[in-house]
């Protein structure tokens, strides 16, 4: 079935923005604090933007290697927010 | 002998194949070799609408309902649909499509062909392999690294899609008149695009049980005997290379329909989704700038039958209140007693809208302005944030869909998700 987890809460981020590179990786987010825990992220899945009414939301689909994650910041707001992941180990081998 | 275009080709089709699923693995390295597929809403009886190349492998296909998929796979995956991770993707592929030729055009969100007519010797003076292989290579780089593209290379829009379906996933082939007849001897009827079981059976009829018996046929056989009509003549022409298909599609009519998750006779229930159909209608209608004259509205029935009435009036209208009031009038004819398995509105008989062209009665302007004032809330805090009260059910209940056919109506959807 569907492995995505909702969580919807608001995180710490750090971000990485480049001079030079990939348009898709111009700026991403290098790690953040959830629950507690520093996560590294290893891999951009995937950069796009989508809106709620005229606010432009960015959408970051992250990885730490294991579980992926789905990272919106609100362009107006200026705020990141967890909303969704997937654990790597619901996939079986 | 069968009067093959020898024209060089000028023609690259791009497919992104399985794209919604190709995208939710790009963004979530955890599914990646995984077989999954898409639904629009999830839930016991839901079916895939995109499966990914490893679900394919282990026969689940579009269709495919989710306890069938499970049983072939108790590992497979089903994720909701997610339009602007797609509409991005189809973004990306346009914008790189276009970087070759100012002629492109996205057939629907998942393929687009450019066409190198005029731009070959001025734009890209290189061999359409090398640019096809560039494409390929591009959308790794510039969208991700899991993307992957089918590349079609032939004289006619036809042959270009039948290349880029030739070695899927990830191939690039060219068909011109030195390969196209031994192209045509290893597929079989219904391997060639826009021929399903009812065109092949026509074609059986008439004796035609191959793709060489279909480019051996005459055109007279393909248009008095096969089709019946000038589509002969265009299967004729398409079959050799010849471009057919470079024609723009008029806008002729615009509706929504609904497929009833639980089969319903309820007017409670029926009437206000019936509501938020006309109000999507309405949506689009304002949306492509047109206004409606003709409305059809139509049920199928649980017990297989079907029932539709349509209705031409005298002035042209667009608000919500207009479509809904006249498509309820012309809906409560319907067989009451009967439940209703899906249903739809159509308004034909477009003409571009005069809506700027203030009424001498007030009454209307008001109904005028007040669709504007809605419509502009709405593109500002997001589709439906205003609507009907006698719709509220139906915008709980009834999910857009996403538009495989066509891509005119993305940046609507968009502002829904």
């Amino acid at each position: 079935m569907d492995p995505t987890i909702e969580i919807k809460q608001r995180v710490d981020v750090v971000v990485v923005y480049k001079k030079h590179g990939d348009l898709a990786s111009l700026c991403m987010p290098y790690k953040m604090r959830f629950r507690g825990q520093e996560i590294e992220f290893v891999e951009l899945g995937l950069r796009h933007q989508t809106v709620a009414g005229k606010r432009m939301i960015h959408v970051f689909d992250m990885s730490d290697g294991v579980n992926d994650y789905r990272l919106e910041f609100d362009a107006e707001t200026l705020t990141w927010t967890l909303v969704a992941m997937i654990e790597g180990n619901y996939v079986r081998d | 002998m069968y009067g093959i275009n020898h024209e060089n080709a000028q023609i690259i089709f791009c497919d992104l194949n399985s794209a919604f699923a190709m995208a939710e693995q790009q963004a979530h390295p955890s599914l990646r070799g995984r077989p999954i597929g898409i639904t629009n809403r999830l839930s016991r009886h839901c079916c895939v609408i995109a499966a990914s190349y490893e679900a394919k492998a282990l026969g689940i296909k579009v269709g495919t309902r989710l306890d069938e998929a499970l049983a072939l796979c108790p590992d497979f995956v089903m994720l909701e649909s997610d339009p602007p991770k797609y509409h991005h993707m189809y973004k990306q592929l346009a914008r790189i499509m276009k970087s070759y030729s100012p002629n492109i055009k996205m057939k629907s969100i998942d393929e687009g062909i450019i066409d190198f007519h005029g731009t070959t010797e001025i734009v890209n003076n290189r061999p359409l392999e090398e640019i096809g292989f560039e494409i390929k290579q591009r959308m790794k780089q510039e969208v991700g690294s899991w993307m992957k593209v089918n590349i079609g290379i032939a004289p006619n829009r036809f042959l270009a899609k039948q290349a880029a379906s030739w070695h899927k996933p990830d191939g690039l082939d060219r068909i011109d008149h030195r390969n196209l007849i031994d192209y045509y001897k290893s597929i079989e009827l219904t391997d060639l695009t826009g021929i399903a079981s009812h065109y092949e059976a026509r074609l059986n009829a008439a004796g035609i049980f191959t793709p060489m018996d279909f480019l051996e046929a005459s055109s007279d056989t393909l248009r008095r005997i096969v089709f019946r009509s000038v589509v002969g003549d265009d299967w004729y022409q398409r079959l050799r290379g010849y471009e057919v298909d470079d024609v723009k599609t008029k806008l002729g009519n615009v509706g929504r329909q609904w497929v009833l998750k639980k089969p319903s006779a309820d007017d409670n229930f029926i009437l206000p989704c019936f509501q938020y159909l006309c109000e999507t209608t309405g949506k689009k209608l304002r949306y492509q700038g047109v206004d409606t004259r003709g409305i059809l509205v139509w049920a199928h029935f649980r017990t297989g039958e079907s029932w539709y009435v349509r209705r031409m009036f005298k002035t042209t209208f667009f608000t919500d209140a207009d479509i809904y009031a006249r498509a309820l009038y012309l809906f409560n004819q319907r067989p009451k007693h009967m439940v209703i398995q899906s249903m739809g509105i159509t308004c034909y008989q477009l003409t571009p809208s005069a809506r700027n062209q203030i009424s001498l009665l007030d009454e209307v302007n008001k109904d005028e302005w007040l669709t504007t004032a809605v419509d502009e809330i709405n593109e500002q805090y997001g589709t439906f944030k205003i609507f009907s009260a006698n719709a509220l059910l139906g915008t709980q209940i009834v999910k857009q869909k996403i538009p495989f056919g066509g891509t005119k109506y993305f940046e609507l959807l968009l502002k829904q998700a």
